[in-house]
Order: C-alpha cells, then structure tokens, then sequence
C-alpha cells in the first residue's frame, strides 16, 4: 500500500493537482492586496487599540492603564460636544451636496458633444487637496484682499467688508460653501455610473407606455439609483464625520472654540497635548460610532429592486 | 456608455491615489562642493523649515570646511515635534537637531537629550549666550542646549503713517497710553489705515508680541520655575485692557479677529497699518520686498515704561542616542563661535545668539537690527513642560483669554477663566 501512495505524494507535494495549482495562484494574486491591507489597516488598526490602552507620551516610556482612557472619554465633555457639533455639520452639509450632485449629475448624464467638458469641471475642485482649498477659501473670504467681499461690495450688496471666520454662523455657511464646491463633483460621479447602469430599455418601455419625462425620473430613476446613493450616502456621511481640514484651515476651531469637530479634538489630545494613547482611545470610540452610523444607513437604504 | 463609467471609475482611483500621497519632506541638503572628505563621519541634522535659507548657509560653509560632514533634513515646524517623538520612539533620533527653545524643557523631562552641562559651561563665551535660550535648555540644574538661532519680538511702526499724523517718526511710543494715543491718531488719517495690529485667532503670535507688555509692566504669566500660573497679576488685566479699548475704539481692522497667523507677517505690508508686534525676521522681509515703506524698530513697553521682549528662535541640541555627540558638539560649538556669529548670522540679517555680538559693524548700518539683537538679549520666555498646550494651542486658554478680553470687553472674566485653567493644566502635567 505505501509503495502505491508514496509516489503520488510526492507528485502532489511536487505539482499538486490542478484545483490545488488554481488555489496557489489565486492566493498569489491576492497576496498583494492582503499584505496592502495588513501593512495599511489592520496593522495600525492594532497598534492604535493597543495604544489606547496606555499612558502614551509623544516623548518618553508608555505605561498600561488598561481601560481608563475609555472611561475619560465617557466622562470628557468636550469630546462629545465636538461629536454632537460634527453631527450637526454633517446633517448641514449633507443635504446641499446630494441635491446638487443628483442636479449635476441629471445634467451630465446626456450624450451631448462636449458634455465631458463639463464633467471635468465639475469635478476638478475634487482634485484639489483639502488643505489646498481650505487656504485657498480663507483668501477668498478674506476682508482685505479676498474677491468675495470684493464682489458683495461692488454689487452694493454690504457696505463694509464682511469678516466671515469670526462669526459661529458665517463660518459655518462659508464652510458648507467651501466643501459643497470642494466635493459634490465626486457625489456627481457616483450618481452618474449609477444612472448609466439603469438599462435603456425600460426607459423606452415607459416611454411607449406614455411616462412622462418626471414619471420616468421618479419611478424609474430613483428606485433604481437606491443601492448607489445608499454608498454615496455613506460615504459622504463618513467624509463629513471625519471633517478636519477645513475647520483646522478656516477657523483653527473658533470663535471660541465653537467649530471643534470630532477628529479636531482628537488631533488636539494627540499632536497638541501629546496624549497619544487618549488620542487612539479616542479614534477608536469614533471608528465604532462610525461603523454602527453606516451599518445603519445601509439598512436603510437596502435594495431588494431585481430587473 | 459602460466606458465612460470605467474610463471615470480609473481616473477616480488614480485621484483617489493621489490624493493619498503625503507630502513628501524637504529634501536633504546639498553635499558640499566635491566628495565628502574621507574619515570623516556624516551627523544627521534636523532643522525646522521656519529658517532653513540660514541654517543651509550654514551647513554649507562647515561641510566645505570640515572633514565631517552634516546631512540637513529639513521639516515643516507644525509636524516637527511629531516627527521627533516618532524617531525617538523607533529608536532612531538625529546625531544633532534644532529645535523651537520652548521645547527644550519637555524634552529634556522626557530624558531625551544628552547632558552637555560640562562642555557648554567650558565654552570662554557661555555667559555671553543669550539668557533665556540657556535658561529653557537648563533642567534639572544641567544643561541640555545652546541658542542655535535668536528672534526677539519688538514694535515695528510705520515711519511715514507717524509723520502724516503729526506724530514724531523718532520718538516712537514708550508707555501704553502713548500706543493708543499714536493708533487714534494714525486711525485719524483714513478709512482703510489702521493704528494697530495683531493676529486675533493666532496663539503662538501673542506669546510673541502680547506677552512682552506685561513683563515690561512687571508682571509674568508663570512663576519662575513654571508651576504656578500668576494671571492674575494685574499687568495681565491691563495689557489686556490696552488692547480691549483700541479694539473698541476702531483702531484695529475688523479682520484681525480672524486672523489665524496667516497675515501676522503681511498686515504691516500693506503700508496702511501704524503698528504692530512683530520679529527680527520682518526687517530683511520688508528692506528686500517692500522698500517704499519706511518703518522703524522700537522695544515693547509696559504702562509706564520699562521694555521687554519675547526671546525665541531655536536651540541647538544632541538627542538621547546621537551616534556622534562628541562630533556633533564640535559643530555647536563652531556655530556660536565670534567668526560664524558675525559671517553667518550677522551679516545676513539675522540676529547673533550672542550678547556681546549684538553690536556689530554690520548692524551698525541699521538700528532697527540692533534694536531687535537688544530686544532678544532683555528678552524673557515663559518656562513650562506643557508650554504647548498652554500657550500653543489655538484652542487653549491664552488665545481664549485674549479673544474674550479683547473681542468681547470681558477682562475681568477672560483673566479668571484663564488662570483657572492654566491651573488646572499645570496640575495635571
């Protein structure tokens, strides 16, 4: 018996059978991308729960404290005031972004000549890095030399320079502003491979039947684009939660400490106080937030449409 | 159209990578002419990007003149602190590196700086240093760095604005009512020209420039040793208070309560502002770009009297774990030495780390150099582990303190809440 078995052994420790060839290959074709992934995310993800579990100093020896920086951000008050303020933000800057992304998007979505151009432009401020724009913004809105006053004041619209940055509820409009400009280029494009994936014939189907233009929009359209604005959703609601830039650039968190976003306080106990261990306890109470926030709206917007 | 979706779907991935790329540091500097010299060893050096034209100068002039060679890495001061404590972490610091003096302190509590108390003390020139560079370098009764580049803060007035307000360009103002007198009176000339200036969202520029009012007056926002918060001390409220009433009277532009730091340099520029705090640096900025505007150079002043300064700039340190210390100490020691103070400091504007250097015959062409090197050497710095938070940090209570007195009128409040808090913090530190 060995002696008929040992041979085929062998044979499979050699070259092994096609299936298990197959196996090899495609582990080889995802190592990459596995080991992107480890390098990338898991790793850190580690590292960053492992450090909140310590008394972290930018400078000098990490002590264990087990799960006290977990019970300080229960009891730091700043922390969740900065999180009901990032809230709020999102549910301001959330609405403008879809409306006008499904507008462009409606518009772009023709086979017009030239209709790239404008693609183009509407996308290109999401190009532009975030820190870029932001500076970018604040020269905008300066009271001085920024074009925006300059504008408001030719047209006769304010008689004196309007110092956007200094007020809780001019900042947050020129804000919104800024980051509605900045991405709904990307929404746009979401939207956009979602209205192109919608197959023509039912549009024609309805179109014989008598739809109007609005009935086809709003009967076929828009259940049909649920799964895509379900991740555009997500995404944009990920990207507003994670705002920092911008309040960093255009208000260092002022006036008086009114526009400090979740991330804001994080980068604050990390790179100001140098608590990085409260700083990764913190960041893994937000990535928990974030992730039962996006479980959620997933849910919401399921899709059980089949054509 | 499916294309047109994956031709998008690609374009938005390379975006996506793109925007995923850090931005790259600066590169390291330029070997000096020709190969580096044989034997010798190469120190790396870490530098903040804030005066790197003037450290490069100077490498350049020692890797052309020494078997040694220092390699710069160059790194933008926001990240500095957080690339230092990486490498510290990784076990795998620089053999030398400057850094921002008021760091010098948590460094050095940290125990990641090497004891250089024997060396610098042997130096024939030590008690010619400037004070408060040595002072913050100094933990523990040991001495852990040398002034490497000195700043001082003073106040810079615009010449011509004084002279069309009547007022004399050649007496500047030498107590706090003659500022406000000399801002109401410039105010006076125009709608857009303005008396004073000061960056009103901008923390660290009013430790430079609004700190020095009260210590001119004889007051201090830190006890000597840093552990105590001494706010309360009546100069504060009436610094404040000066600041409080011009704002009300209109003698500041709106849009220096906005003002995060990014025109603490350009608002005096624009030749419409009468004064404003500012550094060593503004000269050769102004002299080079802005040669129409006549200005000149003039100490902070108390309530009365009296002068005062914000001594900054960088120290000169060997971390914890230098693989060459010895080798490292030498070039310290070059660049603090008469001849490099004189040829690479002083002859290109900036300002010697010396003391007895702060008169020299390249200054002597221009007072307003000499009254920025005088400046620094009266100059005091507040001495703390947690400077950062306290005074740094844009969300913190020194920028809260001055905004709420200034902005809102509340000085009494603003002193109260400010005192606490830094209480609090110098506790918990």
């Amino acid at each position: 018996m060995a002696a008929v078995f040992t041979p085929t052994k062998a044979a499979r420790r050699g070259m092994g059978t096609l299936s298990q060839r197959r196996m090899v290959a495609g582990f080889l074709f995802v190592l990459p991308a596995v080991l992107f992934t480890v390098a990338m995310f898991i790793f850190p993800l580690l590292m960053t729960g492992w450090m909140s579990l310590h008394n972290w100093p930018l400078l000098g020896q990490a002590t264990f404290l087990g799960i006290q920086n977990y019970v300080a951000m229960v009891q730091d008050s700043q922390f969740w005031a900065s999180l009901w303020f990032t809230t709020q933000y999102t549910l301001l800057v959330t609405p403008p972004i879809f409306i006008l992304a499904f507008l462009l998007a409606l518009l772009v979505n023709s086979a017009l000549r030239g209709i790239g151009i404008f693609r183009t432009i509407y996308f290109i401020p999401v190009v532009i890095g975030l820190g870029t724009s932001s500076l970018l913004w604040v020269w905008l809105l300066n009271d001085r030399v920024g074009i925006l006053n300059g504008i408001l004041l030719d047209l006769g619209w304010i008689q004196q320079p309007v110092i956007w940055l200094v007020d809780k509820n001019l900042a947050m409009t020129a804000i919104v502003v800024s980051i509605v400009w900045k991405t709904v280029g990307f929404s746009m494009i979401l939207l956009l491979a979602g209205m192109q994936a919608v197959p023509d014939e039912l549009y024609q189907a309805a179109e014989v039947d008598g739809a109007s233009y609005w009935q086809r929009l709003w009967y076929i359209l828009l259940p049909l684009l649920r799964s895509t604005f379900a991740l555009a959703l997500v995404l944009s609601v990920i990207g507003s939660y994670l705002a920092f830039d911008q309040f960093y650039i255009m208000t260092r968190g002022g006036p008086q400490n009114q526009t400090i976003t979740a991330v804001y306080w994080i980068f604050n106990n990390s790179f100001t106080y140098y608590k990085l261990g409260y700083g990764a306890a913190l960041s893994i109470g937000l990535l928990v937030i974030l992730g039962l926030l996006s479980v959620l709206q997933l849910r919401v917007l399921r899709d059980d449409t089949t054509y | 159209m499916q294309r047109i979706v994956k031709v998008w779907t690609g374009l938005l991935a390379l975006l996506l990578l793109a925007a995923c790329a850090a931005p790259v540091a600066a590169p390291g500097g330029e070997q000096a002419a020709g190969e580096p010299a044989s034997g010798g060893v190469t120190i790396s050096f870490w530098t903040r990007d804030s005066n790197q034209a003037q450290v490069r100068s100077l490498v350049d002039a020692w890797n052309a003149s020494h078997e040694n060679q220092i390699e710069i890495t160059v790194i933008p001061a926001s990240e500095y602190m957080t690339k230092v404590g990486a490498s510290v972490g990784a076990g795998a610091p620089p053999d030398l590196m400057a850094v921002d003096l008021i760091y010098v302190p948590q460094f050095a509590a940290a125990n990641q700086l090497t004891d250089i108390t024997d060396l610098a003390k042997g130096l024939s020139y030590f008690d010619k240093l400037s004070p408060s560079h040595v002072r913050l370098a100094t933990y523990d009764g040991k001495i852990f760095g040398l002034p490497f580049n000195a700043e001082g803060s003073y106040l810079i007035y615009n010449k011509g604005l004084f002279e069309q307000a009547g007022l004399d360009p050649e007496n500047p103002p030498k107590t706090w009512g003659e500022i406000a007198d000399a801002a109401a009176k410039i105010r006076a000339l125009g709608e857009d020209i303005y008396g004073f200036y000061f960056s009103g969202a901008c923390a660290g520029c009013n430790a430079f420039t609004f700190a020095p009012l009260i210590w001119a007056n004889g007051g201090d926002v830190l006890s000597e040793d840093g552990t105590v918060a001494t706010l309360a001390d009546p100069s504060v409220a009436g610094a404040l208070a000066l600041y409080s009433q011009m704002w009300a009277d209109g003698l500041i532009p709106p849009g220096a309560q906005a003002d995060t730091g990014t025109d603490f340099a350009n608002a005096f520029t624009t030749g419409k502002i009468g004064m404003a705090g500012t550094g060593a640096f503004a000269i050769n900025n102004i002299k080079t770009n802005f040669p129409e505007i006549d200005f000149g150079a003039t100490f902070l002043p108390g309530q009365e009297g009296g002068a005062s300064s914000f001594a900054g700039g960088d120290s000169i340190a060997i971390p914890a774990g230098s693989k060459y210390p010895q080798e490292a100490f030498e070039f310290i020691q070059w660049a603090t030495s008469e001849e490099v103070q004189l040829e690479y400091y002083a002859k290109l504007n900036n300002l010697p780390v010396r003391t007895d250097l702060a008169e020299n015959e390249y200054f002597a062409q221009d007072s307003r150099l000499t009254t920025a090197a005088e400046a620094m050497a009266i100059g005091r710095t507040p001495y703390s582990i947690v400077y950062n938070q306290l005074f740094n940090d844009a969300n913190g209570p020194w920028l809260k303190m001055i905004q709420t007195a200034v902005f809102d009128g509340k000085v009494e409040e603003a002193v109260n809440t400010a005192q606490e808090e830094f209480t609090k913090i110098l506790a918990g530190q």
